[in-house]
């Protein structure tokens, strides 16, 4: 057990580091920060942002003495942002997974993984927590802005729904990264990998709209596998196990069937 | 197989999902599988499994017998592990335990609801005549779903593509919605953007759908009132929209009966035209003493004579008109003579209210005095720059502060007194009043209220169908159903003690007859149909008549959900701080050390 933790571990630590020294995770991070950054702004300072909206109802509300409903301007505003931060990381988190196994393969040590005495699926737990980190540490600043923007909530804002939400955001990372390391691991093209992960996510992620347009007890199963309803239901504040199991059983299936390809090889080239 | 081959390779498999992407697109945008759609992504799939065939046999080629066996082993593997994890999901979709973080609980249901959702006994079923679901609502049905399993369910219906049903339900425009058990169906509202489905609304309907109870309600005929039938100037609508909840409507003409039939859970008078005679204002006054709920409309310029009736709730009609000159109805295509009200009194009635509108063309303000015993509440009160203008002929209208009242004003106004267990009002207005029915309207009153009272202080739990007795002046009354029980208490009162006692039923009415209610708008333009579905209208007559039905007591009383009012006030400092830190400084560090790594490795 202990020899498996360090093995895990090992293999966390190796690609961690090939993330902080590879200029491609810097160019992908910078870009990932421009993007949220720019949404960031426009939700909570632009124009049709919720601080904007809210003081302009605020004004009507006291030119015309209807009164109006009450507004929580914090929530609305994470609703908004951690929406849009989901169907981003749609984007992002292939681009992440896609080199995990594709890349091993390219360069020939594919065959050191598969052979040396670690378990395919240690190696498999310890790619996923490092590309995991890796999209955690990307979040960081963005979290710190969004924490900027809470504490000036008046009255002060609790914290759970908040960080419910961003356990959400990282449940949600795990299970795409989970598949895509599964898509990384069947071809030797990271190109190819990102973008057949791409399709299986949007798939996922609409399934649940599909679904509930065509009916049935078939589309009903099919629409349960949705990715992102379960995400908008934690962002809201509900935790829901259902959604909790769910998550889980993206992320175990990615790693399990990672393993099983990765043994299958070992079997063709023996 | 060469040419396929070199198909594959230069990348043509890219047309399975590319076609699987347009039919779904395609699906989404026309909103139908048929043909087109389908056929795309059948032709993508179809395309891609060949590929995956193709690639399939490529990797056959190169597998020896031990690895087709470690093959056999993945999948059976797989294959397992797939089925556990679905049976996991099935389970956890079954037993799901939900916790709610929500500060206000936003997305539960309250214990009221929950308890009357899991114990329904008929299947209940919500229909909303929309064309597209709105997500808020169906989180709320969902949860209802949840509690209530197989006994709740709800549909989305475009009334467009199902006429069908939509005229089953006699829909006449989108966002009804509307409820069903059995055979029974109740009209419950309609959504839109600014109303949604609440929780409030959706339990008290289910609990009024599923509960037995069913209200009379009279309207006096005989006086120029405004019609039940279509007609012009009628309330058409609104005896329609009573009857789909569960009223049961009946028109009563008093000149033919003497008195307020016994089973009459609300006397409306709207809008007469003609003086009521005596006769019939002292029946509705005796009506009230036994504890009755009259809701009276009169517009201006009319004298229906029922200021003595009136009097002795404090309440003055205004003879003049009301002038809204704010230019707030102006807004919405509203004259100066058809105030705009938007703000509401604390009560029952309008509690929901709140910055919704309603309006009231050629209304007549209401004054009252503080009578002991009464309990008064205004309803509607018009704005700060409104009047009662005495002389609207003298045009333009102007304020003049030596005839003409100054608002704010008050249109409508709700208004109970306790009644004492006996049947006689708790605190007498005006001994004049009191006395005067008791010499003229026949004896009756008196002799039945002496056994009522005599008959109340042996079971003392059960003074219940002593005061459900006393409304029953006349023999004639009798074959009213709460009306039964009392000729069996009152002749031998010591004796039948057990005939009451076991009437469970006997509680409630007797518990909410101990109130005689009533609601007077100086206005009966607004229930008329045409303008009854518009805004807030139709809401306010329907929410007197079941506050002045006393089904209050049976309506659960759920606190509707309310999100904090909170904002972000934000220094400029911090914004700027936000601004530069999210749009500008992130995205620099992140590309410039990824350019610098580069050039390092270069």
């Amino acid at each position: 057990m202990k020899v498996m933790l360090g093995n895990i571990i090992a293999i966390y630590r190796k690609e961690l580091q090939n993330y902080f020294v590879s200029p491609v995770a810097y160019a992908i991070a910078g870009f990932f920060w421009l993007i949220a950054g720019v949404f960031f702004t426009a939700i909570l300072l632009g124009q049709e942002g919720v601080i904007r909206q809210a003081a302009l109802m605020d004004i009507q509300v006291q030119q015309t003495g209807v009164v109006m409903p009450p507004v929580d301007v914090p929530y609305q505003f994470l609703q908004f942002f951690l929406g849009f931060m989901g169907q981003l990381s749609l984007y992002i988190l292939p681009i992440l997974s896609m080199g995990l196994y594709a890349e091993e393969r390219k360069s020939r040590t594919l065959e050191l993984l598969a052979t040396s005495p670690i378990t395919n699926w240690a190696v498999a737990v310890g790619k996923l927590l490092g590309v995991l980190t890796f999209f955690a540490t990307m979040m960081l600043p963005i979290l710190a802005c969004e924490l900027i923007a809470l504490s000036a909530a008046n009255p002060p804002m609790p914290l759970s729904v908040p960080l419910l939400g961003h356990l959400g955001l990282l449940l949600l990372a795990a299970s795409v990264l989970s598949l895509g390391m599964f898509i990384s691991s069947l071809t030797d093209s990271t190109i190819l990998a990102a973008i057949i992960t791409f399709v299986v996510v949007v798939f996922l992620s609409v399934i649940d709209l599909l679904a509930s347009g065509v009916g049935g007890p078939v589309w009903q199963v099919l629409g349960s596998l949705s990715l992102l309803k379960p995400y908008a239901n934690l962002v809201r504040g509900v935790v829901d196990t259902s959604n909790l199991v769910l998550f889980a059983s993206y992320i175990i299936l990615g790693v399990f069937l990672t393993a099983q390809s990765i043994e299958t090889l070992r079997f063709q080239r023996s | 197989m060469k040419q396929l081959k070199n198909f594959w390779k230069s990348g043509g498999f890219w047309i399975g999902p590319f076609l699987i992407v347009m039919g779904l697109s395609a699906a989404f945008v026309s909103g139908s599988w048929l043909p087109v759609p389908a056929a795309l992504a059948i032709a993508g799939i179809v395309i891609l499994g060949l590929w995956l065939l193709f690639q399939g046999r490529l990797v056959l080629s190169f597998l020896g017998k031990r690895s087709t066996q470690a093959g056999t082993n993945a999948v059976a593997a797989t294959l397992s592990v797939l089925v556990i994890l679905g049976l996991m999901n099935f389970l956890a979709n079954r037993y799901l335990v939900r916790v709610d973080l929500t500060e206000n609980q936003l997305f539960s249901l309250a214990p009221q609801t929950q308890q009357l959702v899991s114990n329904l006994e008929q299947p209940v079923k919500v229909s909303i005549f929309d064309r597209v679901p709105n997500p808020s609502d169906q989180l709320l049905l969902q949860n209802y779903q949840r509690s209530g399993g197989s006994k709740f369910s709800y549909e989305y219906v475009d009334p467009q593509l199902q006429p069908a049903i939509a005229q089953e339900y006699g829909v006449t425009r989108f966002g009804e919605v509307h409820l069903k058990s059995n055979e029974r169906q109740q009209f419950l509202g309609n959504v839109d953007p600014q109303s949604r489905l609440t929780e409030v609304k959706l339990t008290n309907g289910i609990a009024q759908l599923i509960s037995d109870e069913k209200t009379k309600v009279y309207f006096l005929q005989g006086h120029g009132e405004r019609s039940l039938k279509p007609a012009d100037g009628g309330i058409y609508q609104a005896v329609k929209s009573l009857e789909n909840r569960n009223f049961i409507i009946e028109p009563l003409n008093l000149a033919e009966q003497q008195d307020v039939p016994a089973d009459a859970g609300v006397v409306v008078i709207a809008g007469p035209k003609r003086a009521l005679f005596e006769g019939e204002s002292k029946a509705l006054r005796q009506y009230l003493q036994l504890g009755g709920s009259v809701l009276v409309m009169v517009d201006p310029s009319t004298d229906p004579k029922l200021n003595t009736l009136l009097q002795d709730w404090g309440v003055t009609l205004d003879n003049r008109l009301v002038i809204d000159a704010s230019g707030q109805g102006q807004l919405v295509g509203l004259g100066p003579a058809e105030p705009l009200i938007t703000n509401y009194g604390n009560h029952p009635i309008t509690k929901d209210f709140s910055g919704g509108y309603s309006f009231y063309r050629g209304a007549r303000s209401i004054q009252t005095n503080e009578v002991p015993g009464i309990e008064e509440t205004p309803l509607l009160i018009t704005n700060e720059r409104s009047w009662a203008e005495s002389n609207p002929k003298n045009q333009p209208l102007k304020f003049n502060a030596e005839t003409d009242g100054q608002g704010p004003l008050m249109l409508g106004v709700a208004l109970s007194r306790k009644i004492a267990q006996d049947g006689v009002p708790a605190a007498q207005p005006s001994p004049a009043a009191t006395d005067k029915p008791k010499a003229e309207a026949s004896p009756s009153p008196t002799p039945t209220a002496s056994p009522a009272t005599e008959a109340s202080p042996s079971p003392t739990p059960t003074e219940s169908p002593a005061t459900e007795a006393s409304p029953s002046p006349t023999p004639t009354a009798l074959p009213a159903i709460e009306a039964s029980p009392t000729p069996t208490v009152s002749p031998a009162s010591p004796t039948p003690t057990p005939t009451p006692t076991p009437t469970p039923a006997a509680g409630k009415p007797a518990q909410t007859n101990t109130e005689a209610r009533m609601v007077v708008f100086g206005n009966s333009e607004f229930a008329t149909d045409g303008v009854f579905e518009q805004q807030l209208n139709g809401d306010v007559f329907l929410n007197s008549i079941s506050w002045l039905s006393k089904q209050d007591a049976q309506t659960l009383s759920i606190r509707p959900k309310e999100t904090t009012n909170r904002r972000i006030a934000m220094t400029a400092e911090q914004a700027s701080l936000l601004d530069w830190l999210s749009r500008r400084i992130l995205p620099a560090v992140g590309l410039l050390s990824a350019g610098a790594l580069w050039w390092s490795r270069r």
